[in-house]
């Protein structure tokens, strides 16, 4: 034991010693008084009850005392610390409560604002990461374009205004072994980048180095670098790094990238996209990205471009589409969408504070009001009021700085589950940790919480009259307490209704997406990508059979991409007049597909046909539009056996022989999807090796899974198939909506329990106070069904004027919702209806508690403790 | 609403106790009931309010504590006032006859005025 333990084990005995003798003095006190009231003739049976009258409350006497003792040392705020802590542990039921509340309260904010934090208000993770621009083409008709391969090269050469320009293409699937011999093969995603891309971005490899300037040029030694977590996973963290092999050439592996780093898109296998340059100026294929030098503003750079742009119009002319270029920060073009979504989640977490702050402010009161007498004993004994208000004021502050310290506990456990969940969903979540700006965040909150809570229950109860409060009959004034307590606790169940009307909106915008109607039948399609080699080109007949004997799957169809997935990569598409190089009437994305591609996906055939085995080889070229490519080509003529170029085969023209709906695009904002397909048994080149299987199934997709994979791994042992399904797709192509619906959805859960609980504490007060009217009531003939009804009806009236305050906030609140809701209007009153409902039923869980009090209060004694 | 019992001045408590303690060193309950005899009731005291309040004449000093036994052979804390509280008793009883002296003027004046 040390000397502190022994000091401190001393300072304790004397503590319990001295506890011990005020109990004997107490006691004695009693006994004398005891016999006092004997001798002046008291009956002996009341006496003791007399002495015990006079004497006063033994427990507060108790703490009184203890109050006094060797406070000289530490003068007034531990001592008060003291009486805090221990009127804390008289009620361990209201303690726990207010604990809870707070807890989830700043945890809420919490976890929202490090969200925030990392997301939007974070640099980068890159040095000085302020000074990267995301760089894209500006047409004449202001719309934005990723830029061209030539276009880069001279944005790169030509300005003053940057450090360095870089580029990187769109990330694409391949075939890898990592193995150092013919080991298994996987599928990894490749990224294309060009020279000094790492070293402009500010990232050092975590081992090795980049791409030479040499090995960034036409004709130059074929390298790789790879992701750290590929490194791990798949080459088992070796050095040297040895050699992969890609598609069919091996490639030196050259470096590592440092653990998580993730640049616009994550990749496994860095390539330089400069030994394959792309030659067309107006071809879309690149991202873009400046490093500004020191000193040039954005605004400079941005004159410069426009200068350099109009040069570069006048030297090519048509060939560019390149009017100007955008200029915007890195991290605005990486996360500017997610602004209102995350401002809103922001939004929902500081309102579940604010109702956990309102809950403690109104059961602070209560408390305060049912220890009044605890309070005016204080007062008589000489605390000044400014020292009981600074006691009560103490007592929150220790609650909320408990609470604090719990929620930030809690709030890093909730902050890895979200960083687990989110990642993926929200850029820049695999980034997530709580910071110290979380930590000054929190403090800052307790601080405000603390003097929300601490300062109206302690003005409120120290301006109290002692005197008068003291010798009031119970209860008399019942009334005029709770009409503030009604108004915070009808504040709680607005707020309340507001977050619930919010979920309401997203899980119908959710479901909406996921059920949308999006042109083809979603449901039961299973896709399977796969990178077959040039002699498995002849095998796809005995692929389909045999993938179409599996068990409970209708069709399978061959594509190039999987449905839905064009983004960026729209191509022009020309009729025989129009001319080569611009002024197309159209972009539409671009398919080859099997036969049965429509029948399997459910995308009706509207006109003409689909496509049949006689669309093979050898026979005329043929393809099949969408009605949207139909309408801005042959705007009310029949398209039918017209020609129609796209730039994906170059000067062939293909005859239409039929237009399908349109299948809309899920990712947001959704829009139609112009697409043209042409027969894969005539275009098997224009597939590059990728195909893409797709199956019909019945019943359970996700079930099928399994058997595709093993069934697929004997058909194709060198190509690793990308299994999943359609819905999956869908859902994950909504994810922004779904983490904002998530966190709406535990906030507005959070929010309408911590309003019950704020139901259930005025109920329970307005109960107690009353049990003496309620007595009477009882012993007049009422019924305690009768009673427990008016409750109710008071509880539900209390929290009516919450739920149309509430809704009339939620048609303001909502506007924020706008623009993320789909297939609902935030006036929808049916929202509402959900909302106002779910907050009534917990209204009254939260009340049926303390009603239910009311059945076990006895008349008599009711009526004999107010005597 | 009257003021019919006769609830102590706050502040007042220290001093009554300290006088009573000059009758002599006394417990507990004898200083409180000493206090409600000498007023003849009018100072009628929770009683239980005397033990913190010692407990603070005890830190500062102006009197001390020691068990003694009783007269009935039972063992009771005496509380006896030290020449500090002595001193504190006198300054705290020119106080009192200042300002009472002060309020019972004005409250003669105002009847006179009246």
């Amino acid at each position: 034991m040390s000397w502190l333990d022994a000091l401190r084990e001393r300072a304790r005995n004397l503590f319990a010693q001295q506890d011990v003798d005020l109990d004997e003095e107490i006691a004695y006190h009693l006994e004398l008084e005891t016999s006092r009231q004997i001798a002046n003739g008291c009956d002996p049976g009341v006496a003791r009850a007399r002495a015990v009258a006079r004497f006063g409350n033994r427990r507060d006497v108790a703490d009184a005392t203890r109050d006094e003792r060797g406070t000289h040392l530490m003068e007034g705020g531990m001592q008060d610390l003291r009486w805090a802590l221990r009127s804390l542990r008289k009620n361990p039921g209201f303690t726990a409560l207010a604990m809870v509340t707070l807890t989830l309260g700043i945890s809420a904010a919490t976890v929202a604002f490090t969200v925030l934090d990392t997301v939007l208000l974070r640099p980068l993770p890159y040095p000085a990461a302020e000074r990267l621009v995301y760089m894209q083409e500006l047409t004449s008709k202001q719309s934005l374009r990723p830029p061209s391969y030539p276009n880069f090269v001279d944005w790169r050469s030509e300005p003053k205004s940057f450090d360095g320009v870089v580029s990187a293409m769109y990330p694409f699937s391949e075939t890898v072994w990592p193995g150092e011999r013919m080991s298994e093969p996987v599928r990894a995603t490749l990224l294309g980048v060009s020279r000094r891309f790492f070293a402009t971005l500010g990232v050092k490899p975590a081992i090795g180095r980049e791409f030479s300037d040499d090995e960034s040029r036409v004709g130059g030694p074929r390298v790789v670098m790879v992701s750290y977590e590929f490194w791990q996973t798949q080459m088992g963290g070796r050095q040297p790094l040895g050699t992969l092999r890609v598609g069919d050439t091996p490639a030196p592996v050259i470096g590592v990238t440092p653990p998580d780093f993730r640049f616009l898109r994550a990749a496994d296998v860095y390539f330089s996209h400069e030994q394959e340059p792309g030659t067309i100026r107006s071809a879309h294929n690149y991202m873009v990205v400046g490093r500004l030098k020191t000193g040039v503003t954005l605004d400079a750079a941005r004159a410069e471009m426009a200068r350099l742009s109009q040069a570069l119009m006048s030297t090519y002319g048509n060939e560019t589409e390149a009017a100007n270029v955008d200029l915007k920060p890195l991290r605005d073009y990486l996360v500017g969408d997610y602004r209102t979504m995350l401002g809103v989640v922001f939004g929902a977490a500081a309102l579940v504070l604010l109702i956990a702050c309102t809950n403690l402010v109104s059961t602070q009161l209560a408390r305060g009001w049912a220890r009044e007498r605890e309070v005016v004993i204080r007062a008589a004994l000489g605390a000044s009021r400014a020292r009981i208000a600074r006691q009560l004021f103490i007592e929150s502050a220790v609650l909320v700085g408990a609470g604090a310290a719990f929620g930030l506990v809690f709030s890093a456990a909730a902050t890895q589950a979200v960083k687990k969940l989110g990642t993926g969903l929200v850029p820049r979540l695999n980034e997530l940790s709580v910071s110290g700006r979380a930590f000054l965040f929190v403090a800052a909150v307790a601080v405000v919480t603390s003097l929300i809570v601490g300062i109206y229950p302690a003005v409120r109860l120290a301006r109290g009259d002692a005197g008068l409060v003291m010798r009031s009959a119970r209860g008399s004034s019942v009334s005029v307490r709770t009409s503030v307590w009604r108004l915070l606790v009808g504040f709680e169940v607005a707020l309340a209704v507001v977050l619930l009307v919010g979920s309401a909106l997203l899980v119908r915008t959710l479901h909406n997406i996921l059920t949308a109607d999006t042109g083809i039948v979603s449901r039961g399609v299973v896709t399977a990508a796969i990178t077959p080699r040039e002699e498995d080109a002849g095998r796809l007949d005995e692929i389909t059979r045999s993938l179409g004997s599996l068990p409970g799957v209708d069709g399978v169809a061959f594509t190039n991409r999987l449905p839905f997935t064009w983004g960026d990569q729209s191509g022009p598409i020309r009729r025989q007049s129009d001319p080569l190089d611009r002024n197309w009437p159209a972009l539409a994305g671009f398919r080859v597909v099997t036969p049965e591609y429509f029948s399997v996906l459910k995308q009706p055939v509207l006109r003409g046909r689909a496509f049949t085995s006689a669309d093979r080889d050898g026979a005329p070229h043929v393809a099949i539009i969408t009605s949207g490519v139909a309408a801005k080509l042959w705007p009310g003529q029949d398209p039918i056996g017209k020609a129609v170029a796209t730039n994906y085969l170059m000067k062939e023209w293909l005859t239409v022989v039929g237009v399908v709906t349109e299948a809309s695009s899920w990712t947001m904002p959704r829009g139609s999807q112009h697409e043209i397909f042409v027969p894969l048994a005539q275009h098997l080149q224009s597939t590059q090796g990728q195909l893409v299987v797709v199956l019909r199934t019945r019943g359970d997709a996700q079930a099928l899974l399994p058997e595709l994979r093993s069934r697929l791994r004997q058909l194709l042992p060198t190509s690793p198939a990308q299994i999943g399904t359609m819905d999956e797709r869908i859902a994950k192509s909504a994810a922004d909506r779904r983490f904002a619906m998530i966190a709406l959805l535990v906030f507005g859960g959070i929010a309408v329990c911590l309003a019950g609980v704020g139901i259930y504490g005025v109920i329970w007060y307005i109960v107690t106070t009353r049990t003496h009217e309620i007595g009477v009531r009882l012993a007049l003939g009422a019924t305690s069904g009768m009673i427990q009804g008016e409750v109710l009806r008071g509880a539900a009236a209390m929290a009516l004027g919450g739920i149309v305050v509430g809704a009339i906030a939620g048609v303001f609140a909502t506007r924020y919702l706008q623009s993320t809701l789909y297939g609902v209007s935030r006036l929808d009153p049916s929202m509402y209806a959900v909302g106002a409902a779910i907050a009534l039923v917990a209204t009254l869980l939260g009340a049926l508690v303390p009603a239910r009090r009311t059945s076990r209060i006895d008349p008599m004694i009711s009526l004999r403790g107010d005597a | 609403m009257t003021r019919d019992t006769g609830e102590l001045l706050p502040g007042t408590f220290e001093m009554l106790a300290l006088k009573a303690l000059t009758l002599g060193a006394m417990h507990g309950w004898g200083i409180a009931e000493r206090i409600e005899r000498l007023s003849d009731g009018a100072c009628e005291i929770q009683q239980g309010a005397v033990y913190p309040v010692l407990q603070r004449l005890l830190r500062k000093g102006w009197v001390v504590a020691a068990w003694r036994a009783t007269e009935n052979h039972r063992r009771a804390r005496y509380y006896r006032i030290t020449p500090s509280g002595q001193r504190r008793l006198d300054a705290e009883i020119a106080w009192w006859r200042r300002s009472s002296s002060g309020i019972e003027r004005v409250l003669r004046a105002a009847i006179q005025e009246g």
